[in-house]
């Protein structure tokens, strides 16, 4: 007996060090990233004060691009959207609207606005994909494509849309997503300025709930109503603003949203398209991207800019967010899984030895150590091996740290963007940055450790996030 | 020492103390942030009321120059040239009211400010004096004069500020890439021809050695000039590196193809091409052993006005590269090389999908005559390939409603054997929703009439929906004949 309980103690005093570590490198390094992008963002909003897109609109030199809007019984947004996108202040544009064998009236709907005609046209397929089932056009809106094909799941309706696609980039856009009119050309900035080969680009998504659209387009910036909506606000926030910002200063990005992308169509069909593997097809690309370049000796480039906006209505319902978050946790560790060659790989810099071991290890793994933390740490108190103390003061200094960084990714945004103009927005935000650590993080831990749990049980299917239109019009 | 659990205790007080202090200064920066900001802004937009209106009615040329002047003088305090600075580069001006804002900013002295600004001379100010206005922080840091240098310089080329363009030459060497690169493009706004060559000299040294410049950048600028400045790349044409060739090329081929954009039949005359460069292309570019040299040689060659031209272009029509072939195609679409259309419906049975495609738009453009050839060539072809081609061009440019229409108002030509082919390859969509759209009686009635029995499923659907849905009698009884017949047909 004596000897279970010293295992016990053991393994317990194991688990303590492990959690004291995670906290330490994942507070850390959530830390130097926050310093890092304050700085990089406070230079980019600096910079953009010269950025010129101007000259970049009236270039010939401009390369064109293609938006790619994969859809999926979306007819309640659809034709806004298609309009809205058609607008999109970009020198040389083609949309194309995937439908992915809706079965509501997105096909019909879409055919009824544009006056489009089914056309026989021929469709020369570099990605494997499912049937096509027609194209659509209206000679009079060329820049218009519609393709109609099987279901086939988000990333089959991209690669329809590269398959079809003519330009060297594509854009890829989720349907129910509003782009801001200059946000294509500020994508392209950093394609067009880079010397070298840059393969992706990714901008930053805000979140559309409480905000006014008006004609497909958000005329007043506001917080949304309730607090489960207004705690994204601010996860939003930390993660594009300083996660993906400080990553990318970093050269070590894995992440860019498909939800609003660019990236260099070749270099996609080489590496095969849009796999249908994992339930995150965007972080599977740009990992796949990484490894094709390291496999090939090629040279690229990823970029992420905080100032293109595309905004997005984010789950107002507990259900929707946690199938939204489980979805992400479930892609992530399928795409880590996948490639885990990259681990510790000096070959891949800073991506290897750096972003994979950490997206695996407090992103990934993380969830799961912080979520038997919360058993095990009061367990460890219940046992006499943590004084209450020390326990209690633990508990503080996390909620506080979480405080700290959230805290630190508003002010980023005050210093930056400012995208929130009434006062008692601001305060709401701050209000909302301390609230986080208490109660929403457990939530979304919880959710993320049930991706986890789907994903060592193998469960691959997409849980679909139904939008109830939370924007104002 | 030992390790003790006090050790612990007190170093997480020690971090809960630092990081709840830490997470108290971010919220008054935060707060202090904004509320500076707002009085910031208030002040903006005051002035911004007070004298926006006088500088648009200054560039409207609606109120006398010099009284304008004097009111915006007017503006004082730590930040003016930064308020003057915000009023008058708030709006892009159009091109008419460039002289008057450059005027303005010379003698409100912004100029002489971002003059020096660009040649690294930045007023040495106290900190106090540096925080009194804003950007004023910038100056005192070293590292971050690129900043203020970069500004200075997009501000010159915004008022096409032509004296300030050796400034701008020279900032094309700064140490800082950003500098570099509004640069080049503050040189295309001016566009003054002396530093044509400079930027000739950048686009050498940044495809010959790494550069923090983008090639893109220089490229831009470079196609922004005018078309007489061309001449000044002929060094570059005639460069060993086919690369450069290539580039050269392409930047003459954009700020040809931008001329010919504003004239419709738009010729290279010598007053702007002067001989020596037709000459580069049509003895030699058209030959170079770059393909991607020739491809884009192609387009230009295509508006000169020289009796070479033509056969060059000919020459380039058979090209052993797919991509020669496609941009000489494209180059023939224009309306004096209606007599090449023979030549260019050849193409139609080209190799690559591409050819044929720009082969089919190319006789489009032509008119009647291309479309003719393409008619004649999509009825007569045993090519699989191109008649799919063909049939993806009618369909794209819209003409299959004019198709119908005239099938259905004329004889039996050759509208019909074009509806027939489009019947057989089973590319009837388009047809039948025309055909589902159209009243005209007439059309549907001949239409049934001589392809209701077709095998093809979207007919069949169509004499269907008629024979059931119909209200014209006569064409629901021709529908449900027509269905009868089809299903004898295939019982038998």
């Amino acid at each position: 007996m004596e000897e279970w309980r010293q295992i016990f103690y053991h393994a317990m005093n194991m688990f303590n060090v492990v959690i004291v570590s995670y906290f330490f490198l994942a507070n850390g390094t959530y830390t130097l990233l926050m310093l890092m992008s304050l700085g990089s963002v406070w230079l980019h909003n600096r910079r953009l004060s010269y950025q010129g897109l101007d000259e970049l609109r009236e270039s010939a030199v401009t390369p064109p691009v293609t938006l790619i809007v994969p859809a999926w019984n979306e007819q309640t947004v659809i034709v806004d959207s298609v309009r809205s996108i058609l607008r999109t202040d970009y020198p040389s544009l083609e949309v194309i609207v995937v439908d992915d064998g809706s079965t509501d009236g997105t096909l019909s709907l879409l055919i009824a606005a544009f006056r489009l005609v089914k056309m026989d046209l021929i469709y020369r397929p570099r990605l494997v994909t499912k049937p096509i089932r027609g194209l659509y056009l209206n000679p009079r809106i060329p820049n218009l494509l519609v393709v109609s094909k099987e279901n086939g799941g988000k990333p089959d309706a991209l690669n329809v849309g590269i398959n079809v696609c003519r330009t060297p980039y594509f854009c890829t856009l989720d349907a129910d997503c509003l782009l801001e009119r200059d946000a294509l050309l500020r994508l392209m900035r950093p394609i067009v300025r880079s010397p070298i080969n840059t393969v992706a680009s990714g901008g930053i998504i805000r979140i559309l709930n409480g905000c006014e659209v008006q004609d497909g387009k958000v005329v007043k910036v506001g917080l949304p109503k309730t607090g489960l909506e207004r705690f994204q606000v601010v996860e939003y926030l930390r993660s594009f603003l300083f996660g993906r910002t400080g990553w990318d200063l970093l050269g070590g990005t894995l992440i860019v949203s498909g939800a609003f992308a660019v990236f260099h169509r070749e270099t996609v069909l080489e590496t095969g398209g849009f796999q249908s593997e994992t339930v995150t097809e965007d972080m599977d690309l740009i990992v796949q991207i990484r490894r094709w370049a390291v496999h090939h000796k090629r040279k690229i480039k990823m970029k992420f800019t905080s100032d293109p906006v595309c905004w997005t209505e984010c789950p107002s319902s507990l259900p929707m967010l946690g199938r939204q978050r489980r979805r992400w946790q479930l892609g992530l560790c399928q795409t880590l899984w996948k490639s885990s060659e990259m681990l510790f790989n000096s070959q891949f810099g800073v991506v290897g030895l750096v972003s994979f071991p950490f997206h695996l290890y407090v992103e990934g793994l993380g969830s799961v150590v912080e979520f038997l933390g919360y058993f095990m740490v009061p367990l460890a108190l219940l046992f006499g091996m943590v004084p209450v103390t020390l326990f209690i003061l633990f508990v503080l200094l996390s909620i506080v740290y979480g405080a700290f960084l959230s805290v630190g990714s508003v002010l980023l945004e005050e210093l930056t963007y400012r995208r929130y103009p009434s006062f008692r927005d601001l305060m709401t935000l701050l209000w909302y940055a301390v609230l986080e650590n208490i109660g929403y993080r457990q939530l979304v831990l919880f959710f993320r450790v049930q991706g986890v749990f789907r994903f060592l049980t193998g469960f691959r299917k997409w849980e679909r996030v139904v939008h109830v239109g939370a924007a104002t019009s | 020492m030992p390790f003790l659990i006090e050790h612990i205790t007190e170093a997480v007080i020690s971090m809960l103390f630092v990081v709840l202090l830490g997470t108290g200064a971010l919220v008054v920066a935060a707060i202090a942030r904004r509320q500076r900001r707002d009085k910031y802004f208030q002040r903006i937009d005051d002035l911004r009321q007070r004298y926006s209106p006088v500088i648009t009615s200054l560039l409207a040329q609606k109120l006398e120059y010099e009284r304008g002047l004097a009111v915006l003088k007017g503006i004082s305090g730590r930040d003016h040239i930064f308020v003057l600075e915000q009023l008058c580069l708030e709006k892009r001006p159009t091109l008419d009211q460039v002289p008057i804002l450059r005027r303005l900013c010379e003698d409100l002295g912004l100029v002489k400010v971002w003059q020096h600004r660009l040649s690294g001379r930045l007023g040495a100010s106290t900190i106090r004096e540096a925080l009194g206005r804003p950007g004023g922080l910038l100056e005192r840091v070293a590292r971050l004069h690129f900043l203020v240098r970069a500004k200075a310089s997009d501000n010159l080329g915004v008022i096409q500020h032509r004296p300030s363009w050796p400034l701008l030459v020279k900032a094309l060497d700064d140490p800082h890439p950003d500098v570099q690169a509004v640069a080049v493009r503050s040189l295309a706004a001016i566009q003054e021809p002396d530093s044509f060559a400079p930027l000739v000299t950048r686009l050498h040294a940044v495809v010959l050695r790494p550069s923090t410049l983008s090639l893109r950048a220089v490229k831009t600028a470079l196609v922004s000039f005018p078309l007489k400045q061309t001449v000044g790349l002929i060094p570059s044409l005639n460069h060993p590196n086919r690369r450069i060739r290539f580039l050269a090329t392409d930047i003459i081929r954009e700020i040809v193809e931008r001329h010919a954009g504003w004239e419709e039949e738009f010729v290279l005359d010598t007053k702007v091409f002067p001989p020596e460069l037709s000459d580069v292309f049509l003895s030699q570019l058209c030959f170079d052993e770059n393909p991607d040299v020739r491809a884009r040689a192609a387009p230009v060659i295509s508006h000169l006005e020289d009796p070479r031209a033509t056969p060059v272009l000919l020459t380039l029509l058979e090209d052993t590269q797919w991509f020669v072939r496609l941009h000489a195609v494209r180059a023939l679409a224009k309306r004096r090389y209606l007599s090449q259309a023979p030549q260019v419906a050849q193409r139609l049975t080209d190799p690559h999908w591409m050819v044929r495609e720009a082969a089919a738009r190319t006789l489009l453009v032509f008119g009647r005559v291309g479309s003719d050839h393409l008619v004649s060539h999509f009825l007569g072809t045993e090519d699989r390939y191109s008649r799919e081609q063909i049939a993806d061009e009618i369909q794209r440019a819209g003409l299959i409603p004019s198709l119908l229409a005239q099938y259905g108002s004329g004889e039996d030509g050759a509208e019909g054997r074009v509806i027939e082919q489009f019947a057989q390859m089973g590319k009837t969509s388009y047809l039948v929703s025309v055909l589902q759209s159209s009243s005209e009686r007439e059309l549907r009635k001949k239409f049934l009439q001589r392809f209701g029995r077709y095998p093809d499923p979207q007919i069949r659907a169509w004499v269907r929906h008629l024979a059931t849905r119909e209200p014209d009698e006569e064409l629901r009884a021709l529908a449900e004949a027509t269905m009868r017949g089809a299903v004898s047909k295939g019982e038998s």
